[in-house]
């Protein structure tokens, strides 16, 4: 492996205690691999390490690892986002996250930071096996022309495709509304320029338990969510609605477009008893829909919601609409701003929907140096 | 008159003397066994010789003591002091009486309160979630052994400190800070947004579970 960092015979830079070392000692030694294909278009250059400790927990050892990246864009395309895939050998092949960073935009020959923060609980009895103990892997590589680079394990490509079309819509439409001096619009889209000290939050888990009925399960309608200019169109459905639980929702779609469609990603808004509407998220669904035909779309398990004080958070309705589709020659559709306005009379909802992370990102540029920095952002990307 | 004729059967028996010497019969026994004495010179010899023998053990006792402690003949003493004794006795009989009643109250209180944690127990169980009972019911009955350990998949859920999937014992937990909005990703995925503040980016993380 050409860009490999192997953090053998630095545990004594990580301040552990004594019986932590001595047991990374028996595992090898080595808390964190890095490994890219030589053929790569990013390579790694360098690393630091933040507070990275270890301790005992409980019959657990739990790893506190932060570190940043230091990665470069060794290819000749704009590299637009990527994802880094983060495995656990404790975990593998059951569970494992990533850390994907969109609107990068680094140009060739740019190097770039990323940072990982994580945490790991293993306990003590575990099989010991050689090689690291977390281990970050290249997933999936996104250029400006969309075509991509990496074994696209995770689905990635999909999802950087789309942070990518909703950046660069989202980018053109605050340039025209700064090209057209719409500056208030400008101001209210981009939150006055203020921290977001009330955001949306969720307390969410997802189980994946037997279809077992529960007494005092209530049935409920889902409700569609239309955007004018959707492909797919979502009909309507139902889910079973228990408590601060919603189980197995699904939603009949319809191809209202003259391609196939090769997968959708379906958004889902719960409404708690108070009235009040969140975006709890979309997950993508393959499917392999032909013009004008109709399909189902599940959502197996459950999703149980609280709210970020953790206190369960009662639902009283669902409402589902499309977030995005993929069809079969490999274009995506995302819905347009005017799509996102005409949806909803709601402020708050409507805000949900639109927040794609480049405007996430352009609000925070806007926030902490200005009109000018933003104009010249939005310059330089455009 | 005295008559020294009397046949041994007209004589009252020696333990019937003894007592009359020493004033112990009843009265009307002691009334007829005197008018016999007075008659018969053998019995009042015998009378005599029992009092004779009983001054005699009275004056050795007034000399000697008893262990070396007290006289026996004080017996006035000795009687309050037994009495005494059996006061102190009486008396420890009541501690230990004291004693086996305050431990009946411990165990009373023991009882009560494994009761009242019984009651409260049963409350408790009979008012949570029925997911929370089900999921308890099993893992006692995992633990103690009735069912076997179920295998199941991964969990992924939401944490103070961020994002985590659960699986084989083992967590792995991608951090973000209290300003990241999370939300669902996939079929058994969860993501966090969030933008960096040390390098302004915005940031995605998931976790995947099975």
């Amino acid at each position: 492996m050409a860009s490999s960092l192997r953090l053998r015979g630095l545990t004594p830079l990580f301040g552990l205690v004594l019986p932590v070392c001595a047991w990374a000692s028996d595992t090898g030694g080595r808390w964190l691999d890095v490994e890219f294909p030589r053929d790569s278009p990013v390579l790694f250059v360098s690393f630091s390490l933040g507070p990275t400790t270890a301790h005992v927990r409980g019959s657990s050892m739990a790893l506190d690892l932060h570190t940043s990246l230091v990665l470069r864009n060794t290819g000749n395309k704009t590299i637009c986002g990527l994802t880094l895939r983060v495995e656990a050998q404790d975990l593998t092949p059951a569970g494992k996250g990533s850390v994907t960073v969109p609107s990068l935009n680094a140009q060739p020959g740019e190097v770039f930071p990323v940072r990982i923060d994580m945490e790991l609980l293993r306990p003590f009895n575990v099989t010991k096996t050689e090689g690291a103990m977390v281990q970050v892997t290249l997933d999936c590589a996104l250029f400006n022309d969309l075509s991509y680079y990496g074994p696209d394990t995770l689905d990635s490509r999909r999802a950087l495709t789309v942070y990518e079309l909703e950046a660069r819509r989202d980018r053109r439409y605050l340039a025209g509304l700064l090209e057209t001096g719409k500056l208030a619009q400008l101001r209210e889209e981009l939150n006055f320029g203020m921290q977001d000290l009330s955001p949306q939050q969720l307390g969410l888990a997802l189980l994946r338990e037997p279809e077992a009925s529960q007494k005092g399960e209530q049935a409920v309608s889902v409700l569609p969510v239309s955007f004018r200019s959707s492909p797919v169109e979502p009909l309507g459905g139902a889910a079973r609605i228990f408590g601060n639980q919603v189980r197995a929702p699904q939603v009949e779609v319809k191809n209202r477009s003259l391609k196939t469609v090769r997968s959708i990603e379906m958004g889902w808004i719960v409404r708690d008893q108070q009235g009040r509407d969140f975006v709890a998220g979309s997950s993508p669904a393959s499917m392999r829909l032909g013009p004008v035909q109709k399909a189902k779309v599940t959502e197996p398990g459950i999703l149980r919601f609280s709210h970020p004080t953790g206190q369960p958070m009662q639902i009283g309705a669902v409402m589902a609409f499309v977030d995005s589709v993929e069809f079969a020659d490999g274009n995506v559709w995302i819905p347009s701003r005017r799509d996102i306005t005409e949806a909803t009379s709601e402020i708050g909802l409507r805000r949900a929907l639109a927040a794609s992370p480049e405007q996430q990102r352009l609000a925070e540029v806007y926030r902490r140096k200005g009109i000018n920095a933003l104009a010249a952002e939005l310059k330089k990307v455009n | 008159m005295r008559s020294g004729k009397a046949t041994k059967n007209d004589h009252p028996s020696l333990q019937a003397l003894a007592l009359y010497s020493n004033g112990d019969l009843p009265w009307l026994m002691r009334l007829k066994l005197g008018g016999h004495v007075r008659n018969c010179a053998r019995c009042e010899e015998q009378v005599a010789r029992f009092r004779s023998a009983r001054k005699e053990l009275n004056r050795e006792a007034g000399t000697q003591t008893l262990t070396g402690f007290e006289s026996i003949t004080d017996w006035t003493r000795l009687e309050r002091e037994m009495l005494g004794n059996i006061a102190v006795g009486v008396a420890a009989a009541r501690c230990i009486d004291n004693v086996r009643t305050s431990r009946t109250l411990v165990w009373r209180a023991a009882g009560a309160s494994v009761g009242l944690a019984i009651l409260f127990f049963t409350g408790w169980f009979a008012n949570i979630p029925s997911d929370k009972k089900e999921h308890l019911t099993a893992s006692i009955r995992r633990s103690i052994g009735i069912e076997s350990p179920q295998i199941t998949g991964s969990v992924v859920e939401t944490t103070p400190q961020g994002i985590a999937v659960r699986t084989q014992g083992a967590t792995l937990t991608i951090l973000h800070p209290p300003s990241a909005v999370v939300s669902l990703a996939g079929s058994s995925s969860l993501g966090a947004r969030f933008v960096d503040e040390q390098t302004g980016q915005v940031t995605i993380t998931n976790v995947y579970g099975q």
